[in-house]
């Protein structure tokens, strides 16, 4: 009866011990699942930086969004990707010493460029750095008062050559007068409309003493015939900029002007 | 789930923020494509000549100096503040002290803030004995080494009369140099029509309204005067016994001079740009049409013939080869342009009722009176509308009700003036070419049909 009783003891033991390593394994092995699980996850917020951005990021970046209404504009005026040096030479220091200047001088053959206030006033710089760089004028929007010009979508730039090359200086209020009424003859409209973006186009054209512009030429096409024809007519409405200054004793002064279009 | 709730959140805000832009956008442009508004583009985005104008000094101890400062400065400063060209720099921002000149002048203070000015315009006056003074110059006071651009030296009787003249030309040499070699309209005239008990006559005045004074005192009704491009002569339409007739008023001999009659309703003079020739509507062979003569009235010929009345013909300006004139021959009144010799018609208005037509200087422009939406129901407001004819690109000028009529271009192609009644009464204002700038130039009596002098 006793060791019947002891057997069966041992029998009925054994079946426990079978479920308790069953339920201990599967609990092992859910410990292990889960732990890879929870552990992926948990890796994956860390590595990103945690917390709900991380997943906002990641969802918004799935999530196809309007496009933006505005059109963000381009601001930058010449298809060279340099650096756009944005303002001239702005830390000269205050002149302690100027000479007086000489109001009526004649033209002469420009010396060497002298620290006045002048020329701390925004102009075309000559390029001195390497050829990646925007020279000053022809890079980012306008920055210059007697060098560029704006017109709805469209920009103009120019240079003048004339005398002892110091026109533009010395007659700085008449080049801004030549860039006003060009801007305000040049007409949009007369430039083929499926057109949104085009090359620069130069023109160069002489004034007379009389201030009648002459002889434009288109120095370098855009590749857009009507906006070429444009540039040329914006010209030839002009029937003057008013004589050249008496103090200027040249014939005549010939200018560089070229026009940027870009349709809003 | 928290997570994902609040990346949710973010979600639907990423959409909602784009979409409540996008209404906000389409909202505040609404207003904009909702209206018939165009602009052409031409002259937009050019910067004013900012330009500082202290008043000028005293050369001495005249005491007739005060008053004669005080018409000159005035004048001075409103003439260069009508040009158009200028952003007058305001006088709070002006440093302390008179500049009598050029050695007075410090560059830095005037081309730095506050003024920032670009130009600056000084001078002195001084009456001494029987004879005014006035010396003026314009600097270009970011340009230290060569600063001067005009040196003036004016001399005159010493009346306020004659400040006010040397003013005008100060003012107009000024406006010479910086507009573009356009000469300025403070020396220019309106002609006008002024409306008394019973009859009207022709008044002139300066181009702002001072000096108003009659031209022709017939005691009848006299409309549509048009001074001649030398400004010698006046051509007008005026009620005689026989019915409305061309009449010419010599300026040089200071009275009506002989001009034929052509029977019928004559109205409207126009001349055209050399002087040789008037164009104006006559309804002799029963309708109303456009016809030529030469300057003395002979060589009649007629250059339209159209159903509906041709009137108010307007020469180009700049060719003296085209026309424009109103014509009712698709019913209500619109604008059309022909050849000088009537071929070549083209309708420029298609719609509403548009009258008064007239070429701008340079020949590009057309500005006219035009009911847009007439009819019942309509507005029923008349504005001037500017108009680009190789486009036909057409911008409105007025907004400001009444009835707005009778355009006349002033000789630099900036100014336009006209008739309005916006006020209550029947006035004479000027704006500039882009709308801006409107004033009342007139203010008594009934003043009408305006027609600025060629120089």
């Amino acid at each position: 009866m006793a060791s019947g009783e002891i057997f069966f003891e041992h029998e009925s033991w054994g079946r426990n011990l079978a479920w308790s390593a069953a339920l201990h394994g599967g609990f092992a092995l859910f410990v292990i699942v889960y732990a890879w699980i929870a552990g992926s996850g948990h890796g994956s917020n860390w590595a990103a930086g945690g917390g709900g951005g991380a997943m906002g990021v990641t969802l918004v970046s799935n999530v196809p969004l309007p496009a933006n209404p505005v059109q963000t504009k381009s601001v930058l005026a010449t298809e060279s990707k340099g650096v756009s040096q944005s303002k001239p030479q702005e830390k000269i220091e205050e002149p302690e010493a100027v000479a007086i200047p000489e109001k009526n001088a004649k033209v002469k053959p420009r010396p060497k460029p002298q620290p006045t206030a002048t020329q701390r006033k925004p102009q075309p710089q000559p390029v001195e750095e390497a050829n990646n760089v925007v020279p000053f004028g022809e890079g980012g929007p306008v920055s210059g008062p007697y060098s560029m010009f704006n017109a709805g979508a469209a920009k103009g730039g120019f240079g003048f050559t004339g005398g002892g090359g110091d026109f533009g200086s010395r007659f700085a209020w008449y080049v801004r007068v030549v860039n006003q009424k060009v801007s305000e003859n040049w007409l949009k409209y007369e430039v083929d409309s499926r057109i949104q973006t085009a090359n620069r186009v130069y023109l160069t054209f002489d004034i007379d003493r009389s201030g009648r512009p002459s002889h434009v030429q288109v120095e370098q096409s855009s590749g857009v015939p009507s906006l070429d024809v444009s540039a040329v007519r914006a010209l030839q409405r002009i029937d003057t900029f008013g004589p050249l200054p008496p103090d200027y004793s040249g014939s005549k002064v010939s200018v560089e002007f070229w026009f940027d279009y870009t349709r809003k | 789930m928290n997570l994902k709730f609040c990346s949710n959140t973010t979600s639907y805000k990423s959409l909602v923020r784009p979409a409540l832009a996008a209404a906000l956008f389409l909202l505040t442009a609404l207003p904009i494509f909702g209206q018939d508004w165009i602009k052409t583009g031409t002259g937009l985005g050019v910067e004013k000549i900012r330009i500082a104008v202290p008043d000028f000094k005293a050369a001495n101890l005249d005491p007739r100096n005060t008053e004669l400062l005080k018409t000159f400065n005035d004048t001075l400063w409103n003439d260069l503040n009508n040009a158009g060209i200028f952003d007058m720099v305001s006088k709070s921002f002006y440093p302390l002290g008179q500049i009598g000149s050029p050695a007075d002048v410090k560059f830095e203070s005037w081309s730095g803030a506050p003024p920032n000015a670009a130009m600056l315009v000084f001078g002195n006056l001084g009456s001494a004995g029987s004879t005014l003074t006035v010396q003026g110059w314009l600097y270009d006071v970011k340009n230290v080494a060569s600063p001067q651009v005009l040196g003036k030296q004016y001399a005159d009787a010493p009346t306020t009369q004659a400040a006010r003249v040397i003013a005008h030309k100060f003012a107009d040499e000024i406006i010479f140099r910086l507009g573009g070699g356009v000469n300025g309209i403070a020396e220019t005239q309106i002609y006008y029509v002024r409306g008394a008990s019973g009859h009207k006559e022709i008044w002139a005045m300066d181009y702002d309204g001072a000096n108003q004074h009659p031209v022709t005192t017939l005691g009848t009704i006299s409309l549509s005067p048009h001074i001649s491009p030398d400004g010698s002569r006046m051509a007008f339409s005026s009620f005689t016994g026989s019915g409305w007739e061309i009449r010419m008023f010599s300026f040089d001999l200071n009275r009506i001079v002989s001009f034929p009659r052509y029977g019928g309703t004559n109205l409207t003079p126009a001349w055209s740009p050399d002087g040789s020739r008037l164009a104006f509507s006559s309804s002799r062979a029963g309708n109303s049409e456009i016809y030529v003569v030469d300057q003395s009235g002979g060589n009649l010929h007629r250059v339209t013939s159209s159903k509906g009345h041709d009137v108010s013909p307007g020469w180009n300006r700049k060719t003296g080869s085209e026309i424009a004139f109103v014509s009712g021959r698709t019913g209500l009144p619109q604008i059309y342009t022909m050849g000088a010799d009537g071929t070549n018609v083209q309708r420029m208005t298609d719609q509403g009722y548009a009258v008064s037509p007239a070429w701008s200087p340079n020949g590009q422009f057309l500005v006219f009176s035009w009911m847009r939406h007439y009819g019942a129901g309509a507005p029923g407001s008349e504005d001037i509308y500017i108009m680009d004819i190789a486009s036909k690109q057409w911008v409105q000028l007025t907004h400001d009700g009444g009835r707005n009529d009778f355009p006349s271009w002033a000789p630099d192609g900036r100014h336009i003036v006209f008739q309005s009644n916006r006020s209550g009464s029947l006035q004479i204002w000027t704006m500039l070419a882009t709308g801006t700038n409107q004033k009342q130039i007139t203010a008594s009596g009934a003043n009408s049909e305006p027609d600025w002098s060629w120089k």
